[in-house]
């Protein structure tokens, strides 16, 4: 920290004898965050690089193997199952709740009397413990006793098995995230298509445009900022999916269900084996950059930022 | 021919139609989870019928007596609860300091901490692990508490949006008058800024609920579970009772669901304020 002189021409914040109290008070007060910041994520990221380069067992201490642990990794079969099934499951995950949760903003946006009570009704499915809500689906898609083979059976179709099948499992599992998330971006969505101000619709109400183009050239644009941010934000939350899949199939039948971070975690708190699973760590962090970067690159570049 | 008024109206119920049978099309599971919770053993492997012929609250006492249910109550509660307190001061401090007061390296400092919102938590689990061994916190309140209670980068964020909406003649005039900066952020800070600590607050208390990967590495003992964790058990060692495990589910998510109705709208503006509020 620099000491400035005083001088009239400076901003006033800059002015150290006279403002030394301020600034030591914005320090303290964001002092726990920080001292948590510091703790809890930066000096474990650090430390997680280096044990990626090393073989650790938790208990003796951590062995310099170089880039063992990547070539491993890269060799593992599960481990480039376990990606492939990730990037299934955000590719196949986010758009359809996105899609899904448009189309109910807006049905919804429609000065509806009840509105809070259908908007609290959706969130309902976010407000649960995924872990919860992961055994009642279980129990929906029980082979023999469960609802969905029930209504399949009524309509005379064969039984299947929802998460005991190699290729329906991980499907399964995406509908049940699709479905208990649903509601937030449905209220998300439905404050974007609320900011659009309705002299725009009228306007164009006048110049003779069918709800067609009024949704493509005013709604589009204007929540496309809101939209966008929701994909990314969805993106990088999907892609360390681990609640549902642990507590629904434990990664099975096989390997059908055994996400990126269900494989870590079995690695480094079932194998006790540290190295891979940090470098697994590093793995996801990058992938999730590299995601981010070209999310940014190829759809945020054509997001329309300004509109006033 | 009807006239215009009419089909509107007519239009209108149409629309409540649709989305009342979309709300139950889409609420079906939780009911469903409901009615098997409710349901007689031999019942629940002999029907579908969505209202149970008897209800019986006896899947109820079995969860409740042969799991450890109450302790898993206690737990995930009370730590709950000390994360919401600590989070609540400590993001209404950094978003006090980030919204209101001047210091050099401001900006800069508040967007690196909000830049960490994209670090997953896989990245930074095992080396936490190792600093709770390291600490002999393994098994303890602690382990599930004090990572979670100085606060995160979505709460500081929302009470900064919040704190620079307000004037700033407010706190000046308030240190003019001789209060400390801590003096004035309890006194007249906080009590302003009760709504921004609502919405931050039933967040807060969801998430934590909820929380799943962290009590699950940090924890073995059955006298320390939390909900989730207990939950994730159960699958194993109850899952051909089925009317049991989802009375287990249904203790598990109701007071979440009883939060949401009584603080419906701190819910949607919390929501909202993630997307809006960029």
């Amino acid at each position: 920290m620099s000491i400035s002189v005083s001088r009239n021409d400076q901003p006033r914040h800059l002015n150290f004898q006279k403002n030394w109290r301020e600034w030591l008070a914005g320090y303290l007060m964001i002092l726990p965050n920080f001292l948590r910041f510091f703790v809890f994520m930066l000096i474990p990221i650090l430390v997680t690089i280096y044990i990626g380069f090393t073989n650790w067992d938790l208990i003796n201490a951590p062995r310099w193997v170089g880039l063992l642990n990547y070539k491993i990794l890269l060799r593992d079969s599960i481990f480039w199952t376990s990606l492939k099934k990730t990037i299934l499951f955000t590719i196949v995950n986010v758009p359809v709740q996105s899609f899904l949760a448009l189309l109910i903003a807006i049905l919804l946006n429609q000065k509806l009397k009840g509105l809070n009570l259908f908007r609290t009704l959706f969130i309902a499915p976010w407000i649960c413990m995924p872990v919860a809500i992961g055994l009642t689906w279980t129990w929906i898609y029980n082979k023999e006793f469960g609802y969905l083979n029930h209504i399949l059976e009524l309509i005379g179709l064969a039984k299947v098995g929802w998460i005991t099948s190699q290729d329906i499992t991980l499907w399964s599992i995406v509908a049940t995230n699709v479905w208990e998330f649903l509601g937030w971006h449905i209220i998300l969505l439905l404050a974007a298509l609320q900011i659009v101000p309705p002299d725009l619709y009228e306007a164009a109400l006048v110049d003779g445009a069918n709800n067609w183009t009024r949704f493509w050239k005013i709604t589009v644009p204007v929540i496309s900022p809101i939209f966008f941010y929701d994909l990314v934000v969805n993106m990088i939350s999907t892609l360390q999916i681990f609640d549902l899949p642990f507590a629904m199939t434990n990664g099975g039948p096989g390997n059908a269900s055994r996400v990126f971070n269900l494989y870590l975690y079995q690695k480094g708190f079932q194998f006790l084996q540290m190295g891979p699973a940090s470098a697994m760590g590093v793995i996801l962090f990058i992938f999730i950059i590299i995601c981010t970067f070209f999310i940014f690159k190829y759809i945020g570049s054509r997001i329309n930022y300004d509109l006033s | 021919m009807l006239t215009l008024g009419q089909r509107q109206s007519l239009h209108k119920s149409m629309l409540y139609m649709l989305i009342i049978f979309l709300l139950f099309i889409y609420l079906f599971p939780l009911l469903w989870q409901l009615s098997t919770s409710l349901k007689d053993a031999s019942e629940v492997f002999s029907g579908f019928n969505l209202i149970p012929q008897k209800i019986t609250s006896a899947a109820y006492f079995t969860a409740w007596s042969r799991f450890n249910l109450q302790q898993y109550l206690f737990n995930t509660a009370i730590v709950a609860l000390f994360i919401l307190i600590g989070t609540l001061i400590s993001c209404g401090l950094a978003g006090y300091a980030f919204g209101q007061l001047q210091f050099p390296g401001k900006n800069i400092l508040f967007y690196l901490y909000l830049a960490t919102m994209m670090v997953p938590a896989a990245v930074t689990l095992i080396p936490a692990y190792y600093i709770i061994i390291k600490l002999n916190w393994v098994n303890t309140y602690y382990a599930l508490i004090v990572p979670f209670m100085f606060g995160n980068a979505f709460g500081t964020f929302l009470m900064r949006q919040f704190f620079m909406t307000l004037p700033k003649e407010l706190s000046e005039s308030a240190t003019i008058d001789g209060a400390g900066y801590f003096q004035t952020w309890w006194r007249i800070m906080l009590p302003l800024s009760k709504p921004a600590l609502a919405t931050l607050g039933v967040m807060t208390l969801v998430a934590q609920w909820n929380s799943f990967m962290w009590p699950l590495v940090v924890t073995q003992s059955q006298s320390l579970k939390v909900l989730s964790v207990g939950l994730a058990d159960f699958r194993l060692y109850f899952s051909v009772q089925w009317n049991s495990l989802m009375a287990a589910v249904m203790i598990a998510v109701i007071p979440m669901l009883l939060i949401l109705i009584l603080a419906q709208k701190m819910f949607i503006k919390g929501i909202q304020f993630s997307g809006v509020n960029r």
